[in-house]
């Protein structure tokens, strides 16, 4: 909420005006500022005057012609352009010399051949308001002659303060002026709420139906009132804190909210059918046009204010149209009530409608405030509307909500913060706050009823240290028993590390799948991946599933960068997927295991003045594969399978033993057109399922034991029938090795590969 | 003798003039070769007199011995010479850039925060992850997070349709619903990291992402004080930003935490003086943090008497942002090449 410092120093004494100290103790007590603004008086030189003769202008029909009273033996010649005030009038006269909000500069000027010495000005020129259709007309008394600035509450400063959900009383001036109390011990001046009052009895009916949405009822009668603008102080007050001024009555409610807190709503008597207020829940099919004129929908769980015959407000949130305070109104009924904080949040977000009441009684406000916001707010009618405010107020209260104890043990507050506290210290710390202490061991804290935040003795030590200063206590350095990380995630590291240093990029794409993205990877419908999550109210298409692959993303990043003038790309990412079938460790939520994508596009290789950059093809993502795997420590056998969504011909599954860990291959080209890639095939890509399972401990290698030989390098050739087996460099290994078995053979690498599929080793 | 030292004193002269290998070897074959001077003296000697014969063949030694020495050094250097020259001829250069592996970068995102991870595991905390589709339950009622609490409607939270309709499915709006899976599984004390992938329903905009990464942070022990947070979130703050660094912490509000804090670090960039970094305040918000709620203790059945604790929670994009200047989170999310190759 925005603030004004003026506002806030009229209920406690601040010691310094500096803006940033004040915000440095707004922020020491909780109270985020989000920033402030300085404000100046926006002109000079504009004295208070009475309008003493007014003659139309001889040579234009639209000026006139004034003679004005400033205080001095002569009067003051003005032509005016505005209709809007009368002979006798006091209004704002800028003399010449002035300067005016905007910079313009008053000087004595000849009008259609009249002098006029200085203007009368319009809130606007003085930059006090959007109005410049008339002139500014003051109150009959203001000083003639004084200084126009006095009547301004400015230079001030404007604090934007963030107030954080749990604390509703802070949500005021006087509340944040008890803050303030508290922090520089001192006490709090409240407002006058003390009306005039006759003694007439109020027709005013009060029935509450449903007493757990609206626990308290305060309705109050002022008659009498003349509507008009409410003084220049309060509109400035409510215009800093970016309240539009309306009318004196609307704005006394309005101000009496931000000053207590309290949401108060005005209703024009007069249309309030039996001069009735009921309490209850909307029907179904009811609707309700609230003041900002759209007709709404109800629900029934909607708590509706009702006189004798229909729907009048919506409780807690905003007025209706049919019975707001208008120009005409003269009798009005202040409502003050206590509203069920869910039921409004409710309200107001299945409304979509947010309003300064709603922000309050969604947190919660004092039940116990009602009858004193009635009572300043009826205090403010009787002093700057003219009413008349009845003695007689209706209050329905069915139980009242009393300020409640919580028992506190001054070794837990040591126990918690780390440092002993006298039992003195903290009863004095929580009589500051407003509680009441007594007893010792334990203390009893009466808790007042705008704090219902504190109910228990943490909430309570929690309001110690506040007060007594974050900043003040030491800082003290705990450390665990073991720490590190698990064999699991050390693999994830080891393999992001082994993928970098394989010369590819590490990505982070959104967790998301759009429908066009998983139609793309050509995944025919009894595909795992096809069955995505799908999330209730994704905010856009493209966030309708959650991924059960990482593939698609991955390669929008990379055409991202194709896009964007980069055509060698390589990108990988370890992150996790998520599968409708249930966890094995909690079988309640989805499978959510972690996944390896990889994705190449152009060439690859060594770069430079001898570079040997290759096209990325199928044996480019079969290559990674193997290296990382080697990297592990791994053994897994690459098949040449079909793979779906990739070249039929250019594709593997990678096995271990015989579960399936990943795919590695060239993309299909339709499923690389889908992508923005056509043209660019071939584009291998892989997904990859890490084999998470066998990192218990580490895989427990039998490393062959090396002799101080040194090695010699054999070629031999083998065959094997088209399609029919893998290449097993393993397998070759062991063929070799037990046709000389009096070697020791440790490594192979393919040399070429003759026609029909050969392969030779050495 | 004075043949000998005469043919010393000429044949040292030539071998200094010789200034190709050729030359120096026709030269030796006539100095000291089968034909030379001094290999025909030395053949001469059996027809001198014995008394002579070991005098003069001494002589005869130690002439050979000198000549082959000049020779021989001289062809070290004459080797030398002819080395450097083709050496010179081999010049290359070595500024330009050659034969390159490629070499790929780990994204900002994981390196921030596995540096932030290795911080808190050298103080003796396990890490651990945990399930991003999860359970309402777990997500908010475990934390202390009533069934009216405004973070739990639909457009804060993002629920996902899995399972039947009984259990809350939603997807982690913070890293904090590993607190309670994680106390459930392990018996007090319990240190512990957190990092993760969370998930709001926000648009993306420059400071906000529909996901993004948190750090989560969780001591319960016996003892564990208001001090021992700030000490730790201290420690941290000296560890990732400089060993200058201060902190402060302000109070705040979290349903899970009481009391609750916003932790502020003075500014690296200014040291505090205020500057664009800090907008101007000479300190930055890092994270949220406080003393563990004692409902959240009951939830997981620790005893809230007997035990206490602490936790915290940064956004990894934040402090990346906030260290290396990024402006906008977009820039996490795109794997833009030639933004994630200034980050090595």
């Amino acid at each position: 909420m925005k603030i004004s410092l003026r506002w806030l120093e009229e209920y406690v004494d601040v010691p310094t005006s500096d803006p940033i100290e004040v915000e440095a103790v707004f922020a020491s007590l909780g109270h985020e500022v989000e920033g402030y603004e300085v404000l100046e008086v926006p002109f000079s030189k504009v004295v208070v005057g009475r309008v003493i003769e007014i003659e139309k202008h001889a040579d234009a029909d639209r000026l006139r012609f004034c003679r004005v009273d400033l205080g001095e033996d002569e009067l003051q010649e003005i032509v005016c352009g505005a209709w809007n005030f009368e002979v006798g009038d006091v209004v704002p006269v800028s003399v010449p010399g002035a300067v005016l909000a905007g910079g313009l500069e008053v000087g004595v000027r000849a009008i259609r051949g009249v002098t006029s010495h200085g203007m009368i000005c319009s809130a606007a020129e003085l930059g006090l308001g959007e109005d410049q259709a008339g002139i500014m007309v003051l109150d009959p008394s203001t000083p003639i002659g004084s200084d126009f600035a006095d009547q301004v509450p400015l230079p001030d400063v404007v604090f934007d303060v963030s107030i954080t959900p749990n604390r509703p009383d802070a949500m005021s001036v006087v509340g944040l002026a008890r803050e303030f109390a508290a922090y520089y011990q001192t006490e709090v001046r409240m407002p006058e709420a003390e009306p005039a009052t006759v003694d007439r009895p109020s027709a005013v009916g009060v029935t509450i139906e449903d007493v757990i949405g609206c626990p308290r009822y305060v309705g109050r009668e002022v008659d009498g009132v003349r509507i008009g603008p409410s003084p220049l102080w309060m509109q400035q007050r409510l215009r800093a804190s970016d309240v539009r001024p309306i009318n004196n009555v609307v704005d006394i409610t309005n101000y009496v909210l931000l000053e207590l807190g309290q949401p108060l709503h005005g209703f024009d008597l007069d249309k309030v059918a039996d001069e009735k207020i009921i309490v209850r829940r909307a029907r179904a099919g009811e609707t309700l046009t609230t003041l900002d004129g759209v007709e709404r929908d109800l629900d029934v769980l909607d708590l509706m204010i009702c006189d004798g015959e229909s729907i009048v407000a919506f409780a807690g949130i905003m007025g209706g149209e049919q019975s707001e305070v208008t120009d005409a109104t003269s009798r009005v009924l202040i409502e003050a009530a206590h509203f069920h904080p869910p039921s409004v949040m409710f309200s107001s977000k299945r409304h979509a409608l947010r309003t300064e009441a709603s922000a309050r009684f969604e947190r919660g406000v004092d039940p116990n405030l009602c009858a004193l916001a009635a009572a300043r707010a009826a205090h403010l009618m009787v002093e700057l509307a003219g009413g008349e405010a009845f003695a007689d107020v209706k209050d329905v209260y069915p139980s009242i909500i009393a300020p409640w104890q919580v028992d506190l043990e001054v070794e837990e507050i040591e126990r918690i913060l780390g440092i002993p506290f006298a039992a003195e210290t903290v009863a004095e710390l929580l009589v500051r706050l407003g509680m009441k202490v007594e007893g010792s061991s334990p203390l009893r804290v009466t808790v007042p009823t705008n704090r219902p935040d504190l109910t228990r003795s943490v909430d309570l030590i929690e309001e110690v240290a506040r007060l007594y200063g974050y900043d003040r206590f030491p800082e003290t350095l705990r450390t665990g028993p073991s720490g590190g990380l698990s064999n699991a995630q050390k693999r994830d590291r080891r393999i992001r590390e082994i993928m970098v240093g394989l010369g590819l990029h590490e990505a982070q794409t959104m967790s998301f799948l759009g429908q066009s993205e998983l139609d793309a990877m050509n995944l025919p419908d009894h595909d795992p991946r096809r069955a995505a999550i799908r999330v209730r109210k994704p905010l856009r298409e493209e966030e309708a599933f959650l991924r059960s692959t990482l593939l698609p993303n991955l390669l929008k990043a990379v055409q991202y960068n194709v896009s964007h003038g980069m055509p060698d790309v390589g990108l990988f990412e370890v992150g996790k997927a998520f599968l409708a079938e249930p966890d094995s460790e909690d079988p309640r939520i989805p499978h959510q295991p972690t996944h390896l994508a990889f994705a190449m596009v152009g060439r690859s290789g060594p770069g430079g003045l001898h570079a040997s950059l290759r096209p990325t093809d199928a044996y480019t993502a079969t290559g990674v594969v193997r290296a990382l795997l080697e990297a592990l420590g791994l053994r897994a056998e690459i098949r040449q399978v079909a793979s779906d969504g990739f070249h039929p011909g250019r594709s593997a599954e990678v096995y271990m033993g015989e579960q399936l860990i990943g795919v590695a291959g060239e993309l299909h080209p339709a499923v690389g057109r889908a992508f923005g890639l056509e043209g660019r095939a071939p584009l291998p890509s892989s997904i990859w399922r890490v084999w998470w399972q066998t990192a218990t401990g580490g895989n427990s290698r039998h490393p062959a034991h090396i002799r101080g030989w040194s090695s010699t390098w054999r070629s031999s050739s083998t065959s094997r029938p088209r399609r029919k087996v893998s290449f097993d460099r393993h397998r070759v290994l062991q063929g070799i090795g037990s046709k000389k078995s009096s070697c020791l053979m440790s490594s192979a690498e393919v040399l070429w590969v003759k026609a029909r599929r050969a392969w030779h080793c050495v | 003798m004075e043949s000998l030292d005469q043919l010393l004193i000429q044949a040292s002269a030539r071998i200094d003039e010789a200034d190709d290998l050729e030359i120096l070897a026709s030269l030796e074959s006539e100095l000291v070769g089968k034909k030379s001077f001094i290999a025909s003296t030395r053949r001469g000697l059996g027809r001198l007199p014995s008394e002579e014969r070991p005098i003069v063949g001494a002589q005869v030694h130690e002439v050979q011995t000198r000549l082959q020495q000049l020779i021989d050094d001289r062809r070290a250097v004459l080797q030398r010479e002819a080395e450097d020259r083709l050496l010179e001829q081999d010049r290359v250069d070595v500024t330009i850039e050659g034969y390159e592996p490629p070499v790929g970068m780990h994204h900002l995102l994981t390196q921030t925060v596995d540096e932030v991870v290795d911080i808190f595991t050298s103080l003796g905390y396990r890490v651990a992850s945990g399930p991003e589709v999860e359970l309402g339950w777990y997500n908010f009622d475990a934390l202390n997070t009533p069934p009216t609490h405004p973070s739990r409607l639909e457009s804060d939270t993002l629920y996902v349709e899995y399972g039947d309709s009984s259990d809350e499915m939603l997807l982690r709006t913070h890293t904090s619903p590993m607190q309670a899976r994680y106390m459930e599984k392990h018996d007090p004390p319990v240190y512990v990291v957190v990092p993760g992938r969370t998930f709001r329903a926000d648009a993306l905009d420059a400071t906000h992402s529909p996901v993004f990464f948190q750090i989560e942070g969780l001591a319960v022990d016996e003892d564990i004080t208001f001090g021992d947070l700030k000490g730790t979130l201290a420690h941290f703050a000296r560890e990732f930003f400089g060993s200058e660094r201060k902190i402060r912490l302000l109070p705040h509000f979290f349903p899970f935490t009481e009391p609750s804090a916003e932790m502020h670090v003075s500014c690296f960039a200014c040291d505090g003086s205020g500057c664009r970094v800090c907008s101007g305040s000479g300190w930055i918000e890092l994270m949220g943090c406080g003393m563990v709620d004692p409902n959240v203790l009951e939830a997981v059945g620790y005893d809230p008497q007997r035990l206490s604790g602490f936790a915290f929670g940064m956004g990894a994009e934040r402090i990346a942002m906030v260290r290396h200047g990024v402006n906008h989170i977009k820039h996490f999310y795109e794997n833009d090449l030639r933004v994630l190759r200034q980050f090595s």
